[in-house]
């Protein structure tokens, strides 16, 4: 992908920017009147009245960045290797790509570390500016699920923290790694600080720790980047006192890091799990979601070891089976005599674990959120917190992926010579039929989805079908939640890589969409991936400065918006509430739409600079919409297409 | 001002509506240009009384796009081109709006809200079966709609990854 690198605008490109700006947004806004638009510039003035003085010789020489650098004869510097250079040093090791921060002075060391230290600077990590802590997270969310891998965010002080809360909870309750780092200043804003900040999100984050030392906090870095990682993974926290990010090192070293060890099954559950794998006539290997890209690799590597047809959730979430791989679907028979369940419960043996109601623990307060003490959910246990469902076999509480090596081999070992001849007959007969399935399905899918195909406004059906046959031969992610926009690509694309569909917020919480894509198109931007963004409008209206982060950084986004002028599904809850009390559903619409006025999504992007056109009703425009779309996202600038499609 | 919000989601939702160039008299309505018959509906026959043009303000001041979609082809329940039997006739869907749960559920529903007729008189009611009784299908075969014939090669090509 071709893309400028440049991020420096120097004094006089910032006031070029900003006459084009100004310019560009009289253009679009036709309705402004012409003496407001074209008013001569004034100069600011004070609460008083008074124009505002000249700035000084001093001032311009500064805005000028010509200030004199300090006086030989005393210190040059006091502190010539801060602890800040330190944590970073420990992010870099760690392979940390990206920071994600709104800026906040109780982290000001160790963010002017990021951009600053080391050669060169600003990589790995790379400083990336957010609007919002909230967005921050988000992204930190969407990058983990897009490679498996925590991202940092920095939060500033008990508000960032505060802000950020709602996006820790969901990448908590999404089992998604993250490392967050929060500064905290005792000295300066009161209302900023506080003994214990990492309190106000314990229940929600998988660890936390307030280091008292520079030392302390290398390592607890270290410790937060393991325990994420670690299943149940989970955003987890570290508070850093400003003093310590700003103190002389000295001497001190970078802690050697020690990867987490992750248990698997033993090895008398690997022979026993081996031999009923290849004493079947006809395993089956039920795939959920996987932490690693490895370890959706591995699933692949037993499943074809043993010839055994295999489910997926991979049009759920990431992580998971190939859809389309040739044993992937109902096989040639649907009598299977033996199935193993990889973080999939109801099988013959299901490895699923550890759950989120191992760290019951973290919640010192006993809020309970979610019901994810076992038997409080409402739904029996069936949340992301419980086992699910009634286990139709055995259930070993252990990590599926890191069972996984252990299983192969003792596959392997234990593989009869006469046996590979058995499984690839039936590898072969499962293919076909798996085939057979799939185009079937398609055909059904095909034939349900053009219902309303030339209606105006847009279905959300052609949004996805249209879209596929141009991203099918692109190396692309699904970035944003499907299951308000009819889930179509479930039936409609192939979901191939661990990373193509990453799946729903977590905890079903709104303002998701775009920060995810954000952070899934950060995970792109440097694998030279795509990233899908069918944005429902509701959903963006909540932090949509994160679309100029996507630009700032020149991120392959592609934004098509799902934008149906309402919080539909909340639209229809009390359009039934207003039917079963007999009171009739004109109102229904009060609090639940977006109207009066209607949103511009382009306009909105445009503000933010990011190029997109917008609002399309004619089902026509919206192919070629989409090819101008992507060919802008192939150069690595993010793109947004506002479509009026119909509610779901 | 409750007309001022009417017309304005009227101006900006449903833009594309203005293809249906709606009439009054139901027998009159024509297919859009290029828009193909109904590929399986058995076209209703049954006498329609309404006044499709008061049907369609009632259609969007009671949000009835919402889960039928602008066209009653799409979304949660869609019912173009299949009409299914209580859209048979005015007195069937008014029977159907009359008859559904007045006992609010304990979790959230999307399922057709109750029509007592205080809420919905039968003569809205039958404006409304006016208008939606002017809905036609608007979808091509498959083999006349380019992405989804890529679509379906695609799927047959072998698998890589």
């Amino acid at each position: 992908m071709a893309r400028s690198k440049h991020v420096s605008v120097g004094r006089r490109g910032f006031l070029k920017g900003a006459a084009t700006a100004v310019t560009g947004a009289a253009a679009m806004a036709a309705h402004v009147p012409a003496a407001d638009a074209e008013a001569p510039p004034q100069a600011p003035r004070t609460g008083t009245g008074t124009v505002a003085p000249p700035p000084s010789p001093a001032q311009l020489e500064r805005d000028a960045g010509a200030v004199r650098p300090p006086a030989a004869s005393g210190p040059v510097r006091a502190v010539v290797r801060p602890g800040s250079d330190l944590m970073v040093q420990v992010l870099r090791d760690l392979g940390i790509e990206y920071v994600a921060a709104n800026p906040g002075s109780s982290f000001e060391g160790l963010q002017e570390s990021v951009i600053n230290y080391g050669t060169p600077p600003n990589v790995k990590p790379e400083f990336i500016t957010a609007l919002h802590e909230e967005s921050a997270v988000t992204m930190a969310h969407g990058y983990g699920k897009a490679t498996g891998l925590p991202m940092c965010a920095l939060l500033h002080g008990t508000i960032g923290i505060q802000h950020a809360a709602m996006s820790i909870y969901q990448a908590y309750y999404d089992k998604t790694p993250a490392l967050l780092i929060a500064g905290r200043d005792l000295g300066f804003i009161a209302a900023h600080s506080a003994n214990d900040m990492a309190g106000m999100v314990r229940s929600f984050t998988k660890w936390d720790a307030t280091p008292k030392t520079l030392e302390e906090s290398l390592v607890a870095i270290q410790r937060a980047y393991a325990e994420a990682i670690t299943p149940p993974c989970g955003p987890t926290l570290v508070v850093i006192d400003i003093d310590l990010q700003k103190e002389e090192a000295g001497t001190l070293q970078v802690p050697r890091y020690q990867p987490p060890t992750v248990s698997g099954i033993d090895p008398g559950q690997a022979r026993e799990i081996a031999k009923g794998l290849l004493d079947a006539q006809n395993p089956r290997i039920a795939v959920g979601r996987l932490r690693t890209h490895d370890g959706a690799r591995q699933a692949v590597q037993l499943a074809e070891l043993v010839g055994a047809s295999t489910s997926t959730s991979a049009t759920q979430g990431p992580t998971s089976f190939p859809q389309r791989h040739p044993l992937c679907g109902p096989g040639a028979s649907t009598s299977y005599d033996y199935t193993l369940g990889l973080e999939q419960p109801n099988a013959t043996v299901s490895l699923v674990g550890p759950s989120l109601s191992t760290l019951l623990s973290r919640d010192p307060t006993n809020i309970g959120f979610g019901g994810i003490a076992p038997g409080v959910s409402r739904a029996g246990g069936a949340g992301r917190g419980g086992r699910g469902g009634a286990a139709a076999g055995r259930t070993i509480d252990v990590d599926a992926e890191a069972s996984l090596p252990a299983l192969i081999a003792e596959v392997r070992r234990q593989m009869p010579p006469d046996r590979q001849r058995i499984v690839q007959e039936r590898s072969a007969k499962h293919a076909t039929a798996n085939q057979q399935a799939r185009v079937e399905a398609l055909r059904q899918a095909l034939e349900q989805r053009r219902a309303g195909w030339d209606a105006s406004p847009i279905s959300t059906a052609r949004v996805y079908a249209e879209l596929w046959p141009l991203i099918a031969n692109e190396d692309w992610i699904l970035a944003s939640p499907s299951n308000f926009s009819g889930a179509h690509n479930a039936q409609l694309w192939d979901h191939n890589k661990p990373y193509s569909y990453l799946g729903g917020q977590g905890a079903a919480g709104m303002g998701y969409g775009a920060p995810a894509c954000v952070g899934a198109a950060l995970a792109a931007r440097s694998r030279n991936q795509i990233v899908v963004n069918v944005q429902t409008d509701g959903d963006l209206n909540y932090a949509p400065g994160v679309l100029w982060t996507a630009q700032h950084h020149q991120l392959p986004m592609l934004t098509v918006m799902h934008n149906n002028r309402a919080w539909h599904q909340e639209l229809m809850f009390v359009e039934y509430m207003c039917g079963v009390r007999g009171r009739g559903t004109e109102r229904g619409h009060i609090g639940t739409s977006l109207r009066d006025p209607f949103i511009d999504y382009r306009m909105m992007a445009a503000a933010y600079g990011m190029a997109g056109e917008g609002p399309i009703t004619d089902p026509l425009k919206l192919a070629p919409a989409l090819k101008r779309g992507l060919a802008s996202v192939k150069k690595g600038m993010p793109y947004m297409i506002d479509v009026i499609t119909q509610p779901r | 001002m409750v007309m001022t919000k009417r017309t304005t989601l009227l101006a900006g939702a449903a833009i594309g509506m203005a293809l249906l160039a709606l009439s009054t008299r139901i027998g009159a309505q024509a297919p859009a240009a290029g828009a193909p018959p109904a590929a399986t509906a058995k076209a209703l026959t049954s006498p329609v009384t309404g006044s499709a043009v008061k049907g369609k303000q009632l259609y969007y001041d009671h949000a009835c796009y919402s889960c039928h979609g602008f066209n009653g082809e799409t979304g949660a329940r869609a019912f173009v081109p299949n009409w299914p039997a209580n859209l048979a006739t005015e007195r069937s869907f008014i029977a159907f709006l009359r008859g559904r749960a007045n006992v609010a559920p304990v979790q959230p529903s999307t399922s057709m809200p109750n029509y007592p007729a205080q809420s919905l008189g039968d003569e809205q009611a039958k404006d409304i079966y006016a208008y939606i009784r002017s809905f036609t299908s608007r979808q091509p075969p498959i083999d006349k709609i380019p992405a989804m014939t890529q679509i379906l090669e695609a799927a047959q090509k072998p698998y890589k990854n």
